[in-house]
């Protein structure tokens, strides 16, 4: 599977986020973002039941 | 009296018999404040006036015949991201400085002040909670007590310094993926996040709301368990605190390791640290007898997901802030929040939904151990301005990287005592005692041993007083 395009998420995130960035901020939050997805990757690829919720706080 | 050595129950013992007053030791530890603060930068606003008005009332209680609470005239500080009557809460962004003073005490400040401590100010921390080493762009570096050119940790640095210094007896601070035992473990003290939903956090600046908790910071494990026991209580205001009365730990502290079974976190937790965190958790493993290593499955996709759920939950409530003043915000974090409030929201609940999992993994290990040990940080404290660390024969960045063994664990939302060992490079390493939830007795039971059996790093004095 190719990379995603990062730059063009941010591009429109932008967009939709009603954002105003310069070049300088947009290539810092492609390093962010890039390190985010590479965390993501081996966390999304991990199969959990469907029926899984989310934690809550313990009562036990 | 050199007010730092002395124990919580001393000090009390020792105004209640009118031995020192409660103003003289807020004055002393006001003057040692003013002296010591600019080297270390701990404090970022000192609350004068109110530590001498709440002492003032101690000793008029005890000028009346009446009995003093727990706390009578200890002196302490928070970080500032709790909100103080009066004063507005920074949570370390120059972002809030203007914002309007706090109406009410937080939740935790006002169980302490019933209990009668005296509240000195408000402590240094990184930007929003958001960060290891409390290098913070606004407000400067909080030093480190024991090396000066060293970072303090963070995000809770001011509150390590503080206590670590001698300066108060205890402080509150938060940690949401290792905001306590990081710092705790830099500046050489104790320091307990109790489990995820015990303490109350109403009143707290939020950073993570699914994993932030609050705790405090101490020089001695009796003054811990006791400054614990007094934020215990039930707040209708918290929607995340568990449904669970409070459970007095001092009591049972010498009960020591009676029943206590013990066992070290091996794979993860053992590769990444360098050898004098190795070497410590091996003294603390034969003093505790603990003989086995255990394994905590995919710890490592645990630091991920918990990485996900803060930079997701860390940077949404900033979303409006950063759209239409992002000059106002701490450079470190700026792009860093904005890229948590526009990931996948598959990615965010893939990572709640993973902590679940975890936990149903994680938690059986306590059938058979009631304790578990690991480093609090891969290595000391670094210098300030450290860009990279290596361990385990990898560079890595410093200020994410130093929380990188405690951020599975407060992921699990377990309870945690951050003991402080020496290294033979003279700089302390904090290791981590693990217990199953709402344990928090065991932790300390443990702590208190290794304090007692003198396993534990001496600790300093700044103020000499």
């Amino acid at each position: 599977m190719n990379s995603p395009d990062w730059t063009h998420y941010i591009a429109h995130m932008e967009q939709i986020l009603q954002l105003e960035l310069d070049d300088a901020r947009r290539a810092e939050l492609l390093i962010q973002l890039t390190r985010i997805a590479q965390m993501a990757e081996p966390l999304m690829a991990y199969p959990l039941d469907d029926r899984l919720d989310v934690a809550g706080v313990y009562q036990a | 009296m050199k007010l730092s050595d002395v124990s919580i129950q001393a000090l009390r013992l020792a105004i209640h018999s009118g031995e020192i007053s409660a103003r003289e030791v807020a004055e002393t530890t006001l003057q040692a404040i003013e002296q010591h603060n600019p080297q270390l930068n701990a404090w970022t606003e000192v609350t004068g006036q109110r530590m001498l008005k709440e002492a003032e009332s101690i000793d008029a209680k005890r000028q009346r015949g009446e009995d003093l609470p727990p706390l009578a005239g200890i002196p302490y500080a928070v970080k500032n991201l709790f909100d103080v009557a009066g004063y507005s809460t920074l949570a370390g962004a120059s972002l809030f400085s203007q914002r309007p003073a706090a109406r009410a005490d937080a939740f935790a400040i006002d169980r302490l002040r019933q209990a009668g401590a005296t509240l000195s100010g408000m402590l240094n921390m990184d930007a929003y909670a958001y960060g290891f080493t409390t290098e913070n762009s606004h407000y400067g570096a909080t030093r480190n007590p024991r090396d000066l050119s060293r970072v303090a940790g963070g995000s809770s640095g001011g509150s390590a310094a503080a206590v670590a210094a001698g300066l108060v007896h205890f402080s509150l601070g938060t940690d949401t993926n290792g905001s306590i035992r990081v710092p705790a473990s830099l500046c050489g003290t104790f320091g307990l996040k109790p489990t995820f939903g015990r303490l109350s956090r109403s009143g707290s600046h939020p950073f993570v709301a699914s994993l932030d908790h609050i705790g405090p910071f101490a020089r001695r494990v009796d003054d811990l368990a006791l400054v614990y026991d007094q934020l215990q209580a039930a707040d209708s205001a918290d929607a995340f605190q568990a449904s669970r009365p409070a459970a007095a730990t001092l009591p049972g502290l010498s009960r020591g390791l009676e029943g206590l079974r013990c066992g070290v976190l091996g794979g993860f937790f053992s590769e990444w640290c360098d050898e004098e965190a190795r070497a410590a958790v091996a003294v603390v493993a034969a003093a505790l007898n603990a003989q086995d290593e255990v394994m905590m499955p995919e710890a490592e996709l645990a630091r991920s997901a918990a990485f996900i759920m803060t930079a997701a939950e860390g940077g949404t409530p900033y979303l409006p802030a950063l759209r239409q003043m992002p000059e106002q915000f701490e450079p470190n974090s700026r792009e860093r929040l904005l890229a948590g409030a526009m990931m996948p929201a598959a990615w965010y609940l893939q990572a709640q939904r993973f902590r679940r999992h975890f936990q149903q993994q994680v938690l059986p290990l306590f059938s058979k151990f009631d304790l578990l040990i690991a480093p609090a940080t891969p290595c000391s404290a670094i210098t300030i301005g450290q860009q990279t660390i290596t361990i385990n024969g990898e560079e890595l960045p410093a200020k994410a990287s130093m929380g990188m063994l405690t951020q599975p664990i407060s992921f699990l939302g377990l309870p945690v005592c951050t003991v402080p060992l020496a290294t033979r490079s003279g700089l302390p390493i904090g290791l981590q005692l693990i217990a199953r939830p709402f344990n928090e007795a065991a932790v300390l039971r443990a702590a208190w041993v290794l304090e007692q059996q003198g396993f534990t790093v001496a600790q300093i004095n700044m103020a000499g007083a």
